[in-house]
């Protein structure tokens, strides 16, 4: 049977990059033809709550299997997040990239990328699956380097890291294919459980490294702060914010999907440690080292992109749990993420398109002449430190519960330690940008234009209002759990059934509101106050003007870096210069060969021959 | 009906035995240093000239919102901590949900100082939130390993807990090496010296505080008597088995004070990095024994 | 002044009993004098049982006492510190210096009477006072808060071009970011 929407969403995305190609001279013309597709793919995706569970099979045929998709609950949730934010990001991008160099081809590869992610979460079998997902790491290579110049090396950095997870999820499904002779998810997914312990281990840490490579689990998260952080803003924003987790849609896959947590837990190698348990420790890992690591960053793009691998280690946490707290949990925080880390990253660039610059170094008080794009830095840090009425704190305090619940209080306080070292490094983001002094050199700027505002309003509500009424996107996360079999989040609109735990967001909320009123009332009980001059401050009685920077911003957690400082050792940057010196020297060596010698070649073709004759009956 | 009168009242009440905490604080102090000292009632009166400023400035809106965020999160937290006779909310926000809350108005001073333009403050406000992560690790850590002992992370059910086996079944009892480590924990939530790095008058201008004023200040002070009772009272509830009665509680709160000031009037003052490594040394140390008693 | 004392009403009686019990002290110490501050803070005089505690910035100061002479610069500094105090606010002359100018009467550099640049609320005579005479100059301050008579801040807004000439005429224009004029209006004061 057809499902309609998902052959349209996946014909638009194709038609996006051809009409990106015929008009690539015409930039006004791209704008409004992508804003016009994407809205209409939003469109699409909304209709695709009827057809979950419907299978679509194309007559395209490769290697012998047609390529066929499915819509699953998991699907549609993501397909939700990538239409959705996909639509934000190009509004954005109309007024923010409007008349800049080298933007020909952005919406060309927004189209390609997306075409990518559609088609990977569609997918409903391994090929088909794997596929896509080479094109989706192509488009985000090629959204990478779109600013060019400096931003070329660590895309191609990403490359090396990418072929090498693709290299690895392509023997894993090699060796699944062997095994069960079918790519289909349905029949893997049903042989999967007979097959032999030792081969299933294999393909199990196969793919989940190859997927650990893309949603940046700790040793292998070095290819992303760079390559994120040196492309367009309203980029890193979209790349930050859904791209990364496609690698953990890969491991819900592969854990729910094929392994199922049971058999997980059967990987027994010491006592209760478990290979569930060990990716937990890396999760764990993936919170604490790059959330500290965000701490002494002095650009305000990298600060947030070191969070994107900090954040990943949350829905790490939370899958790998095996409480149904726990698991919504990780799936709820992709989508909180996604929220607050986009509502961040374009407040960032809200102020980059006025003031040229993310260093945080040089910023300061545009709270005074950007007070739209500070909100929304401000509901993006409180939910990305998890701190109430906002979304990532329902997330986060699902996955606090389910740890605790079962009993693994260290992977608990690495959850906590992760959200401390994030409020840290978060309120230097939001001081060093728009509190302090303002400097003179930004005295004129204004708030930017209404178009770039609406994503930023739009983001702020979603992150307050799925805060509060978490319920909705809980209803689908229950979905998800139950087409996998699992015990499905008892959830209610406003928070957890009392049964299983106590939060009420709304009654949090409540009493926070009824709290600032009175706070308020106590307020206006004193007399008036007066707005001053930021000059008109104690200096120990020096006279303040326009000319003495009198602002704290540079080395913002000094006593951190005492203690610190003597622990960074770049492991793994010099890890990677070993790696690529090795493969330098490998390849010095085998470029030998090639002696220039017709003799020698002679030789190597007789001594193939010889072999492969040894060798023709077992090969025929 | 009874539920009303508390939320209406309860504020006040807390209000009012915060002030006199503080007070007492301000006179043992001076007894330590063999002075007089102010009369009990001095805060209420520090805060009521505040609040009666006839100026106040101000350096922006944030600055106003800050203090109403700062004095509004602290009430949110207030309401969801039981005390004797008054846990209604305690059955919406477990201890996780308060922790956080708590957090609330430490990032509404924050944003406010932020917004005054002093490096004073700014440099107040980064040792604040230093000394965050130094205590809150510890501190969370124990209250992990009891909520795992308990088997639940509500309040009003720990308390239950606790008060079915007497004085032997407090925290501090069974098991304590979280007792202690949260103490010293404590000991750093309320700032009190040795761990005052955040106010350091003759460093750093009394770090948030320097652009404050009038209304301003006397907004600060009020939080700072509430929070004073609510730091006190989780540790109470943790740790000292809560309180059947409101006679057992004041006589809680006044001991875990003294015990607090004792410490706090023998000592100078740590530097930031000092502190924070002592906090990562001593306390987390103990709270990580007495969770592997508690899991092993 | 008697103005003034009807002018109270009866909330302002209550909170004026009350708020007397607590002044916080800025202490600019930049001349002489300073050496009798200790005492008078700690255990012996201990000014802390009559509410009176130092205070390290303007912004929470209602005292502002200033020790011995002033010089020009100096006085730039005092004047940008009291207008960033907020009102009521006092300030307490102590020693000769501020008064007359005490031994520095001839001195080009120092300024002889405080009270024509800044409005004093009491003067501590003496070099130097002891710090009885400190004690004793703030038991009076606090009577006169009680009673509603200490409303020496307000000549400040009153008379503020009387200040302001005499200030310009020692050290010329400064910018302080402060305007007194437009804060008398804002405020009522």
């Amino acid at each position: 049977m057809l499902t309609e929407p998902v052959a349209l969403m996946l014909l638009l995305s194709v038609a996006g990059v051809v009409l990106n190609i015929i008009l690539y001279r015409l930039q006004s013309l791209q704008m409004i033809v992508s804003f016009l597709v994407f809205a209409a793919m939003l469109a699409l995706n909304l209709q695709l709550y009827g057809t979950i569970g419907e299978t679509l099979v194309l007559p395209v045929v490769v290697f012998g299997q047609a390529m066929s998709f499915a819509v699953s609950p998991l699907a549609f949730y993501f397909t939700l997040m990538i239409t959705s934010i996909t639509l934000l990001t190009v509004i954005f991008s109309l007024e923010s990239l409007r008349g800049k160099a080298c933007t020909q081809a952005y919406y060309l590869w927004l189209f390609l990328k997306t075409f990518g992610m559609l088609g990977v979460v569609f997918a409903a079998d391994l090929l088909t699956f794997f596929l896509l997902w080479e094109l989706m790491t192509w488009g985000t290579f090629f959204l990478m380097q779109q600013t060019g110049g400096e931003s070329f090396s660590p895309a191609k950095k990403y490359v090396v890291y990418a072929v090498s997870s693709s290299m690895l999820l392509f023997l894993g499904i090699a060796l699944i294919h062997a095994w069960t002779g079918s790519f289909s998810f349905r029949e893997v997914a049903a042989a999967f459980p007979h097959m032999p312990e030792g081969m299933m281990l294999l393909v199990v840490l196969l793919m989940t490294v190859g997927f650990a490579v893309e949603s940046a689990m700790f040793p292998l998260h070095a290819w992303l702060p760079e390559s994120y952080a040196s492309t367009f803003t309203s980029l890193t924003s979209y790349l930050s914010g859904i791209s990364t987790r496609m690698g953990i849609y890969g491991l819900i896959l592969l854990l729910f999907g094929f392994v199922g947590h049971e058999l997980a837990d059967r990987f027994q190698l010491i006592g209760v440690i478990n290979l569930r348990y060990i990716v937990s420790i890396f999760g764990a890992l993936t919170i604490i080292i790059p959330t500290f690591t965000a701490l002494f960053q002095h650009d305000a793009k990298r600060l947030v992109t070191w969070h994107g691998i900090g954040q990943g280690g949350y829905m790490i946490l939370g899958i790998f749990s095996a409480n149904a707290l726990g698991i919504a949990g990780g799936i709820f925080h992709i989508f909180n993420y996604m929220t607050y880390v986009t509502l961040i990253l374009f407040s960032i660039a809200a102020v980059e398109y006025r003031t040229g610059t993310s260093n945080l170094n040089k910023l300061g008080g545009l709270i005074k002449r950007q007070p739209v794009a500070f909100l929304g830095l401000l509901f993006g840090i409180i939910g990305l430190a998890g701190i109430p009425p906002m979304n990532g704190f329902v997330s986060k305090w699902f996955i606090y519960k389910a740890l605790i619940t079962e009993g693994y209080p260290f992977l608990a306080i690495s959850a906590i330690i992760g959200t401390l070292g994030t409020i840290l490094s978060v309120y230097k983001l939001i001081h060093n940008i728009f509190l302090g002094q303002l400097q003179p050199e930004y005295n004129e700027i204004k708030e930017v234009p209404f178009l770039m505002q609406l994503p930023i309003w739009v983001l702020m509500l979603a992150v307050f209002a799925t805060g509060v009424f978490p319920g909705p996107i809980l209803s689908l996360i229950a979905e998800i759990q139950s087409s996998f079999g699992l015990a499905p989040v008892p959830y209610t609109m406003t928070g957890v059934d009392p049964a299983a735990g106590t939060l009420d967001m709304l009654v949090i909320t409540t009493v926070f509101i009824g709290g600032l009123l009175l706070a308020w009332i106590v307020f206006l009980l004193g007399h008036k106050r007066r707005h001053v001059s930021q000059y008109q401050n104690y200096a120990a009685g020096h006279f303040l003007d326009e000319s003495i920077p009198y602002n704290f911003n540079y080395n913002f957690y000094t006593g951190f870096e005492h203690i610190f400082n003597p622990m960074k050792k770049k492991v793994i940057a010099r890890t990677e210069v070993a790696v690529s010196s090795l493969v330098e020297a490998a390849g010095d060596y085998l470029r030998r060969i090639y002696t220039g010698n017709l003799a020698t070649y002679a030789m190597y073709i007789m001594a193939a021959l010889v072999v492969t004759s040894l060798f023709l009956k077992e090969l025929i | 009906m009874s539920t009303v009168l508390w939320i209406i009242f309860y504020p006040i009440i807390a209000f009012a035995i915060g002030v006199i905490l503080l007070g007492y604080g301000r006179k043992f102090n001076a007894r330590v240093q063999r002075r007089y000292g102010p009369p009990i009632q001095q805060v209420f009166y520090d805060i009521l000239k505040l609040m009666s400023k006839r100026t106040n400035i101000s350096h922006g809106w944030m600055h106003d919102t800050a203090l109403v965020m700062l004095l509004g999160g602290t009430l949110l937290t207030l309401y969801f901590i039981p005390v004797p006779g008054f846990d209604f909310f305690s059955g919406y926000g477990d201890f996780l949900v308060v922790m956080y809350i708590l957090l609330i108005p430490s990032l509404g001073m924050a944003l406010g100082v932020g917004e005054t333009a002093n490096p004073n403050g700014s440099i107040g406000i980064s040792r604040a939130l230093q000394m965050l992560a130094g205590y809150d690790i510890p501190f969370a850590l124990t209250f992990i390993g009891m909520a795992i002992l308990a088997g639940t992370t509500n309040f009003s059910e720990i308390i239950a807990l606790q008060q079915a086996e007497g004085i032997f079944g407090w925290g501090l009892m069974t098991n304590p090496f979280l007792g202690v480590a949260a103490l010293i924990a404590l000991h750093g939530m309320m700032g009190e010296k040795p761990f005052e790095v955040m106010v350091a008058p003759h460093e750093i201008a009394t770090g948030p505080m320097t652009e404050m004023g009038g209304k301003y200040l006397g907004m600060m002070m009020i939080q700072h008597a509430l929070n004073v009772v609510i730091e006190l009272t989780i540790y109470i509830n943790l740790f000292l088995g809560g309180a059947a009665n409101w006679a057992s509680y004041l006589v809680k709160l006044f001991v875990l004070m003294t015990l607090i000031l004792s410490v706090n009037a023998l000592f100078g003052r740590f530097r930031v990095d000092d502190a924070v490594r002592f906090m990562w040394k001593v306390p987390l140390v103990l709270a990580v024994i007495g969770v592997l008693i508690i899991i092993l | 002044m008697s103005e003034k004392l009807t002018q109270r009403k009866a909330w302002d009686i209550v909170l004026d009993k009350l708020t007397k019990r607590s002044l916080w002290m800025l202490h600019y110490c930049t001349g002489c004098g300073a050496i009798e501050l200790p005492p008078t803070m700690t255990s012996r005089y201990d000014m802390e049982r009559f509410g009176i505690s130092a205070m390290v910035t303007p912004r929470q100061a209602d005292i502002l006492l200033i020790t011995g002479y002033l010089s020009v610069k100096t006085l730039q500094r005092v004047i940008l510190t009291y207008e960033q105090m907020q009102a009521p606010k006092y300030v307490i002359g102590f020693g000769s210096c501020t008064i007359n100018g005490g031994m520095y009467w001839n001195s080009y550099a120092t300024i002889k009477s405080l009270d024509q640049y800044l409005p004093v609320e009491l003067y501590i005579a003496g070099c130097m006072p002891r710090p009885e005479a400190i004690i004793s100059s703030f038991t009076e301050l606090i009577d006169r808060i009680g009673r509603g008579e200490a409303n020496s801040w307000q000549d400040y807004y009153d008379n503020y071009d009387f200040y302001k000439k005499n200030q310009e005429h020692v050290f010329g224009e400064i910018n302080t970011y402060v305007d007194i004029k437009d804060d008398k209006v804002k405020f009522g004061i």
